[in-house]
Parts: C-alpha cells; structure tokens; sequence
C-alpha cells in the first residue's frame, strides 16, 4: 500500500478507532486488574488507622460536572469508606460551576446505601461558599460564621453534630475533590497555615503538580485522577466487602469499571503512534525520486 | 425509557461530539446553551448560598451585630459602578480593596505554603544511606539543572550549557508525565460521556437495563 497515503489518514477513522474502544469496554466489562500506588495506599491508610468513629472529616466538593467522570468516582470511595468507618462528614462546595450540584448527588447516592445514617448527626452538607481562600482563611477563626446555615437552611449552630465543631481544630481531616487550582490551596494554604492534614483528590492533569506537595509532606495522600480513584475503590472493597455489591450494580460508573476502557483506549493510542512512526521511518530510509 | 432530562443530555452530548466529524450548527447551538446555563447557575448559586446567607438574612435578621457586613456589600455594590461613565472611578476603590486583599493573601499563601516548604524538602541529605539517597541525589541535580537553565544572565556555553542539557531533559521528563495524565484525563471525560450515552439513554431505550 502507497505509505504516504498511510500516512495522511483521515483523523476521523482514528476517533472511530477510540469510540469503538471506548464504547465495546462499557457494554463487555473486562475487568482487568488494579494495582495500588503507595499515595492512594497512604491516603486509604490515614482514614483507616489514624481516625476513630466519631471523628469529623471535612470533604469538600471542589469539581463541576467537567470533571465529574474522574472526582465523582473518588467521592463516593472516600463517602463510603468514612460511612463504613463510623465517621461524621461535613460537605461543602467551593467550585461554583456544580461544585453543589456533585456534592448533592453524590451524597445522595451514598447516603442511601447507609440506612442507618442520620443527617446532621452523622453528616452534614453546608452548601457552597464563594471566594474559597477568603472562606478557607475564616474557617479557621469560625465555620459556623462562613457557613452560617446548612443546605435546608437550618442555622449551623443548631445541628447536633456541628455544636462542638467550630474550627479547623474540630477536625481530624479535610479530603478535597478538585479541579484546577482550589485543591492546592487546601494544601499551600489551610495544611500550610493551619495544619489541617489534607488529602487531594484532583483531576489527572492536575496530578503531577501536587506530588511536589505530597513530597513535602504537606498532603497526607493523593488519588491521581481515575486511576487514583479506581485504587481507592479496590482497597475499600477490599476493607469493607459488602461494599463489592454496591461497587458490581449493573449500570453502575465506578472508576473501576473505567479503567478497563481507559486501558483499551491507550493500547490504541499506542498502536497508533508506533504505527504512525514505523511507517514514518519506512518512508524516510526510502531514497527519494528526482523530481 | 430514558426521561425527558436524559434526552436533552444526550442530545446536547452529540451535538458537542458532531464537531468531531467538523464545526455544525448543533454544536454551536449546544455550545451557547453551556454558555448561557452556566452563567444563569453561577448568578443563581452565588445569590442563593452566599449573599443570601452571608449578606442579607444577617443584616435582616441582627442588624445591630451585623451592621460591618455593609461595608462589605457596599464594596461589591460599588464594583457596578463602572458600567456608569460619570461615577465609574467609584468602582476602582471596591476594586483596590479587592485586589489589595489577595495581594495579601496570596503573598503569603505562596511565601508559607509553597516557597519554603518546597525549597526545604530539596535540602535532602546526600551522605549514602542505601538506594534512598540515590533518589536524593537526582532529586538535587534535577532541581539546580533545571534552575540552570533557566538562568538567562550568563550564555549558555561550557559548563552551563552542560547544565543547562540536563536540566532540559529533567523538564522533559516532567512534561511527558504531565501529558500522560493529561491523556488520562481526557479519556476519563470521553468515558464519562460515553458511559452516560451507553447505560442512561441507548441502554433503557432498547430496554436492555433499568
């Protein structure tokens, strides 16, 4: 076949190619296996065997809808694990673009999975606060005055579990969803300023800037976009097993299920860049014709 | 059957993929609608959850304890005052305030929480202590090359330009991690559009899952 013609392949069989990848992983699970990174490990192992039942962790819902397919996963791993453990949750949302909208849902979505929790004794969603550094700086002085009611518009002050929790120094842990930068002023800002172990949750493009931070110890773990959040899944199921049944219901988007795709996708990619550059250098070791 | 929300999603989700095949009409339309829907969310969720809360049941409510809030709901009142010609110089006050105070903020934020803890954990020990020192030593190199070459007051020549070669293929590194993740996460969005496509509206439309 004439390699240049090879070559100038429409890009558009390409996309064919990934749909095709993409779409026949989610109707035919595979189910390919997942191993664990030592900073989900560390995160999973900070919820685990540093906090007690009872203690308060603070997860905030810093992604939209944009990135839901990669946070959303992560959320309700991180829910599920602290529900299981025994431990209060307070929700808040920075991201204005669906920060409140994700939280809502995916606090929904887990809550009945626990029939036995109790809002506002076991958890609690305040809703969402504009300005997030101004609002993370005052947090530290008074969440009760950033967050001056709850969702249902009951005032903070009278919610049985938010009566002993009025600063930082109320909680154990702050877990971050997030998309661009509020994650890493949870980091360079509450852990730095005010030394609230954070553990970060962000998109994978933004992964690898907050491993500088992981390494500097000013986060106590990181789930690295859907990979991050397919191990986190794995060492929860593994912990708890009757989350398995929740994690195996038909229909239902677990980061596990895809990673299975996101496999498929990159063996395709691969195959097409080294496709790409053998008949790229098959076509330069050719000597060329005079014009 | 997939109900009327689903529908909409999905046809919005294959007016945006159309530009895959070449710019259309449905997609610009979709494109607008994310626009415009967005903007309405972002005006509706700040009035509802912040100045609601934090401005006006306050100010309603306990005035006497709570008159300061003015101040703060006059600067942002005051930062409207631009789209009038004749009083518009009031709205670069508010602004000052604003900018003077993540100035503030930000000053620190990055002194405290990135400056000093990231050059802190590059002063790393180098006397051998096992494979762990090793990581060290690429972790010095990589950071002082890289700094070389980003060191434009001397020409990169001789030893600085030897430097500044390893340096480059530090950053190179760095960028191909970055771009895989980068990869990873657009292919984690398509999967999630994809997902939606496939078990929400294409799957209980041929009633093959509930």
């Amino acid at each position: 076949m004439n390699l240049e013609r090879i070559m100038q392949v429409d890009r558009r069989i390409i996309y064919l190619f990934v749909a095709a990848g993409t779409i026949l992983p989610i109707i035919f699970v595979i189910g390919l296996p997942v191993s664990i990174t030592p900073p989900v490990q560390m995160a999973f192992d900070r919820i685990e065997n540093q906090l007690n039942p009872g203690d308060v962790v603070l997860v905030s819902f810093d992604y939209g809808p944009s990135s839901a397919p990669e946070n959303a996963p992560m959320a309700d791993a991180i829910l599920r694990h602290c529900f299981s453990k025994g431990i209060k949750v307070i929700v808040i949302a920075f991201y204005p673009l669906g920060g409140l909208s994700e939280a809502v849902n995916e606090l929904n979505t887990v809550v009945a999975e626990f029939p036995d929790l109790e809002y506002g004794v076991d958890y609690v969603n305040l809703g969402y606060k504009d300005g997030a550094q101004a609002a993370m700086r005052k947090m530290n002085e008074n969440i009760h005055e950033v967050f001056p009611t709850d969702l249902r518009g009951t005032p903070t002050g009278e919610i049985p579990m938010m009566k002993n929790v009025k600063t930082y120094a109320d909680v154990k842990l702050c877990v971050t969803l997030a998309t661009g930068i509020i994650g890493e002023w949870w980091a360079n800002l509450v852990n730095a300023q005010f030394g609230l172990p954070v553990i970060v949750g962000p998109t994978a493009v933004s992964a690898p800037k907050y491993y500088a931070y992981l390494e500097a110890k000013q986060m106590v773990g990181l789930l690295g976009g859907l990979k991050g959040a397919s191990e986190y899944e794995r060492l929860v199921v593994n912990k708890y097993p009757h989350l398995a049944e929740v994690y195996a219901t038909p229909g239902l988007y677990t980061a596990t299920k895809g990673m299975d795709v996101q496999s498929i996708v990159h063996l395709i990619m691969i195959a097409f860049i080294l496709f790409g550059n053998v008949v790229y250098f098959t076509g330069k070791r050719k000597p060329r014709k005079a014009a | 059957m997939p109900s009327l929300g689903t529908w909409l999603a999905a046809f919005f989700t294959l007016c945006m993929l159309s530009f895959l095949y070449k710019d259309n009409p449905f997609f610009r339309i979709a494109e607008s609608f994310f626009a415009g829907l967005s903007l309405g969310y972002y005006i509706g969720i700040v009035a509802n959850q912040t100045i609601k809360p934090n401005l006006v049941l306050p100010l309603m409510q306990e005035f006497s304890t709570n008159w300061h809030l003015l101040f703060a709901g006059g600067l942002g009142v005051m930062l409207y005052f631009r789209y009038i010609k004749r009083v518009a110089w009031v709205s670069r006050w508010a602004l000052a305030v604003y900018v003077g105070y993540y100035v503030g903020v930000n000053m620190m934020q990055k002194l405290h929480g990135e400056v000093l803890p990231q050059v802190g954990d590059t002063m790393l020990s180098l006397n051998w202590a096992g494979i762990g020192t090793l990581w060290n030593l690429i972790m010095v190199v990589g950071v002082l090359s890289v700094l070389i070459y980003f060191y434009f007051s001397a020409e990169h020549k001789g030893a600085v330009g030897g430097i500044s070669r390893v340096g480059i293929w530090f950053l190179m590194v760095s960028f191909g991690a970055a771009f895989g993740y980068t990869v990873m996460g657009r292919i984690s969005l398509l999967i999630g559009r994809m997902v939606f496509l496939v078990n929400e509206w294409a799957r209980p439309l041929i009633g093959l899952i509930t």
